[in-house]
């Protein structure tokens, strides 16, 4: 190689090469004219899925900040939301900036090859397409494209030994192999380029200069290498312009949607749409009942899935054999918009309402009830997903058709009733709210109006007996380290979270607006609360409400109490093994993950976090208990419950004590406990439960009661 | 068809029932009111049978004030295709709602009345009964599964000795009980698109009806529910509990 280098910058000291060499100029009339056509075909792809993506409602702007759009390109260019498949997310990485690096090069080509013919230069006198930029422009170009070559590589080795889980297209072999097939002839038509033009250096070009090396090997002569050349370009050549053409009707239309999906400034985790009452009079519907009541974004996902199955892995209801795989809703969604939304657009067009175009139903058929009503809204399948695809929003958004159109029944539908009825799910007299704290001093509201923070209770403290010593911990630890709070007693009402996570958006709005009253008249500012639920509702759902309050979970609240040392730990080293199970709602949708921690290292290891026992998943990547999104008031058999692998997981920890933080989480995992046959058992304790066993409270006036 | 559907108002079952001093009555000051949980059956089963039969009426009725709309509002919003409301201030006994709902069957002619088996507020189970007879038309009463053909209906009934299945020829009433099926939840915007529906009002006079008191409330007072509970532990003693106790009876 060194010695090639050497003789070629001695034939011709300018170092280039001559663009479209060895092509005529009618070749390359034709060639623009296949790429003119290549592209027309390419925006015509791309216009008729923007026309489907256009079915949708427009949603109501967001304005993001340059911080956020930073952020959002960065996670784009460097991939960053692929996580958990490494050796799959290697390739995906190899492949796409293979494929941009060499997609740029060759925009810098025309460039370069316009530029020079509007200013009359000679094919041989290139703009800037010479020099150190040629050598850098040339050994880069090579580079990517053994990137993409091996990215595409590791692709089709997947796809050929895969089993059922990867969704399969014949198109996606055509992709695969135009990528593979673009990045060899690439290098043949540059290997004889090179023995055909004698460029100099051409060491540089190190791929194409290998392939040239073994041509000449194998004797062939310049004019061979010349004919053999024009026939590799225009192979490549028309390869490349087919893959164009055909790029946004393969699964490729995935990096245009991915890309304005995750620019788009979408809804947060543990964040849901609002409808107002006045939208619901306008459009005479709630919910997504047809493929064009959906938002223009979800649309945009459709196209932006490729099946890749991530969501399904991360979903407790699929992990459980529920019927749902979040996967599936979001492909049978895509699939129903490719039957329907032409016809959809047609009669549009013919009626001058857009709203008198035929709308199919999507319940039944495409989506049936039993999968929207398995889904925990524990936020996985979008957490999880790397382009941002949400098929929880969608699913919540078919939910509130159901709901609407009192398709719910039973168990769950009770639990709506009763939350109506009794501002509690349970049903539960609403005067019995205070009952909790007969036998124990908590201030409220009225006993101590200047309180700095309204401690929350929440329906299942205020009525279930498992949860109330909860709060009683929760009461002995704010009392104990002269916390000025106060409750609501029996003046509290569900937040609405889990109704609203259920489709009953009313509902929860007529709970919200009632406690958001409530706030105002006792002029709250600041909230803690023990279930992650309202801590969300509080954080995410209120502030559509006008309902803008700092709020914590009680765990952070601890924390910052141990921390500074108002609630001194005692030291004493305690034995056992303890896990904690991270709530969905707290620890994925809130991104609050260390503070619980902290408390129970505190409380049990002398502050040192390492000695806590950690489960298979944990933090954001937790697995669900099964009781969210309304799940809780789902019968299921012990043995059907989503959260039954994370019950196990639990278990296999051999730990004595799992501790939670959220009251659903403390039912469910009780409850999954108490059915499991496993011989391993484990206590099931909150935080401030096992908080305030370390804490000597003899010191608290009162206190001796519960 | 037309089916005919009545539906009571009565106090949320989940409600702490508090009866008032002068032991007239039961404090409703601050009590939520829903529709009788067996008439909610009934409804749920009207719209199951026009789920099959496309030509089916449901026309939710009640007898009472102002406030029964707010029920009617719900039949509406479950499905019902029209609701009436008989105007009426006094709580009538089963005898004179039987009355007055004759008066109304005369007036619809309906095909069918499909009602709950007992209101939840008196549990007195003859409304249904009374008005058959007032009628006399077939009835089949605790119905648990209700199979509605073309000239006939099939229905089982939940009796003592076990279930019974009875045929009967259109017209009938049936009051229909628990486990006939689980009424759908009526949410806020099914409410809001029900307001479009009509709730006639219709006054006694109109049916030709006159509230003759055959039944008079003289106090009403709370049962006395001191239960003894006694934890204990292990199942030999609870044995011997249960012995002791049946001994003692």
């Amino acid at each position: 190689m060194e010695r090639g280098l050497l003789s070629a910058a001695q034939v011709d000291p300018v170092l280039t090469r001559e663009v479209f060499g060895n092509v005529s100029k009618t070749s390359q009339l034709i060639f623009y004219l296949l790429a003119a056509a290549a592209v027309l075909c390419f925006a015509i792809g791309v216009y008729r899925r923007v026309r489907l993506w256009q079915l949708g409602a427009k949603p109501a702007g967001k304005s993001a900040s340059c911080k956020a759009l930073g952020r959002k390109l960065g996670d784009i260019l460097f991939q960053r939301r692929m996580i958990n498949r490494s050796k799959i997310n290697l390739a995906h990485r190899l492949l796409f900036v293979g494929f941009g690096i060499l997609f740029i090069g060759t925009v810098l080509i025309a460039i370069e090859h316009v530029l020079a013919d509007l200013l009359g230069r000679e094919p041989t006198d290139p703009l800037f397409h010479k020099g150190l930029y040629f050598a850098l422009y040339e050994v880069t170009l090579d580079l990517f494209g053994l990137a993409m070559i091996v990215g595409c590589c590791v692709f089709m080795a997947r796809r050929w030994k895969a089993d059922s889980s990867i969704d399969r297209y014949p198109a996606d072999w055509v992709v695969l192999w135009a990528f593979l097939l673009i990045g060899i002839t690439g290098y043949v038509t540059e290997g004889l380029r090179i023995i055909q033009a004698q460029t100099p250096l051409p060491g540089w070009s190190f791929v194409g200069y290998g392939i040239a090396s073994l041509f000449q090997a194998l004797d062939m002569s310049q004019s061979a290498a010349t004919e053999v050349h024009i026939a590799a370009w225009w192979f490549h050549a028309v390869l490349a312009l087919a893959f164009i053409a055909a790029f946004p009707y393969t699964r490729l239309m995935h990096s245009i949607a991915g890309v304005l999906n995750l620019m788009h400034d979408a809804e947060n985790l543990g964040e849901m749409q609002l409808v107002t009452l006045e939208e619901l009079e306008e459009t005479g519907r709630i919910g997504v009942s047809a493929i064009d009541h959906f938002d223009r974004s979800r649309l945009i996902q459709l196209d932006a899935c490729v099946s890749c199955g991530r969501c399904e892995d991360a979903c407790p209801a699929f992990e459980a054999g529920k019927p749902l795989s979040p996967r599936t809703v979001v492909q049978d969604l895509r699939t129903h918009l490719n039957v329907v939304g032409p016809g959809i657009l047609a009669t549009t067009k013919d009626a001058k309402d857009p709203s008198d175009g035929d709308s199919v139903d999507i319940h039944g058929d495409t989506i049936s009830a039993e999968t929207l009503w398995s889904c925990t809204t524990c936020g996985a399948c979008a957490d999880i997903c790397p382009l941002g695809v949400t098929p929880l929003g969608m699913i919540t958004d078919m939910r509130r058709h159901l709901v609407g159109e009192g398709q719910l029944r039973g168990a769950p539908a009770t639990s709506l009733q009763k939350t109506q009825r009794s501002g509690n799910p349970w049903g539960l007299p609403a005067n019995d709210r205070f009952a909790w704290a007969a036998d124990i001093e908590v201030p409220t509201v009225k006993d101590n109006p200047e309180f700095e923070y309204l401690y929350w209770v929440g329906c299942a403290a205020a009525y279930d007996r498992r949860i109330q010593n909860v709060a009683r911990s929760v009461v002995k630890l704010l009392r104990y380290a002269d916390v000025s709070f106060a409750v609501l007693g029996a003046e509290e009402k569900c937040t609405g979270e889990s109704a609203r996570r259920m489709g009953d958006e009313f509902l929860f709005q007529e709970l919200a607006a009632a406690n958001i009253d409530t706030f105002k008249k006792y002029r709250v500012r600041k909230i803690v609360a023990h279930c992650p639920h309202c801590v969300n509702s509080f954080l995410q759902d209120y502030p559509q409400l006008g309902g803008n309050y700092e709020v914590i979970h009680h765990s952070q609240l601890l924390d910052l109490l141990v921390e500074t040392g108002r609630l001194p730990v005692s030291t004493a080293d305690k034995q056992g093994k303890v896990v904690y199970h991270d709530p969905c709602y707290l620890a994925r949708a809130n991104e609050v993950t260390e503070a619980p921690r902290r408390v129970i290292a505190a409380a049990h290891f002398e502050k040192d976090e390492s000695r806590l026992t950690e489960l298979p998943r944990n933090r954001r990547h937790t697995s669900c208990c099964g009781g969210g999104g309304g799940r809780m008031w789902f019968d299921d058999s012990p043995g059907n419950r989503s959260g039954n692998g994370r019950i196990d997981e639990i278990l296999n920890s051999c730990a004595e004590t799992v501790a939670v933080s959220c009251p659903f989480c403390m039912v469910m995992v009780s409850d999954g406990v108490a059915a499991s046959t496993s011989q391993e058992s484990v206590q099931v304790r909150d935080v401030a439960e096992i908080l305030v066993d370390s804490i000597d409270l003899d010191s608290l006036p009162g206190s001796s009661s519960s | 068809m037309k089916i005919l559907v009545p539906a009571k108002r009565v106090p949320d079952t989940d409600q702490k029932i508090e009866v008032c001093e002068d032991h007239s009555g039961i404090e409703t000051g601050h009590l939520p009111f829903v529709v009788n949980p067996f008439d909610a059956i009934a409804l749920e089963e009207a719209i199951r049978i026009r789920e099959d039969r496309v030509d089916a009426e449901i026309v939710a009725v009640s007898v009472g004030d102002l406030e029964y709309e707010e029920q009617l509002r719900t039949a509406l919003a479950m499905g019902a295709d029209r609701a009436i409301r008989v105007d009426c201030i006094e709580s009538l006994d089963p005898w004179n709602t039987a009355c007055v709902l004759k008066a109304l069957v005369e007036q619809e002619s309906p095909d069918l009345v499909l009602m709950g088996k007992q209101a939840v507020d008196g549990d007195c189970n003859q409304t249904g009964q009374f008005l058959a007879a007032m009628l006399d038309w077939p009835q089949a009463t605790f119905a648990s599964r209700i199979k509605c053909l073309e000239d006939k209906l099939l229905v089982d009934r939940e009796t003592d000795a076990g279930i019974e299945t009875v045929e009967l020829p259109f017209p009938a009433v049936i009051t229909v009980d628990l486990r006939l099926n689980e009424p759908r939840y009526a949410s806020l915007p099914g409410i809001m698109k029900a307001k479009k529906k009509e709730i006639a009002e219709i006054s006694m006079g109109d049916l030709g009806v006159q509230n003759a008191e055959k039944m008079h409330t003289v106090s009403v007072r709370s049962a006395k529910t001191a239960r003894k509970r006694v934890m204990v532990s292990s199942s030999c003693e609870l044995a011997e509990k249960l012995r002791e106790s049946l001994k003692s009876t």
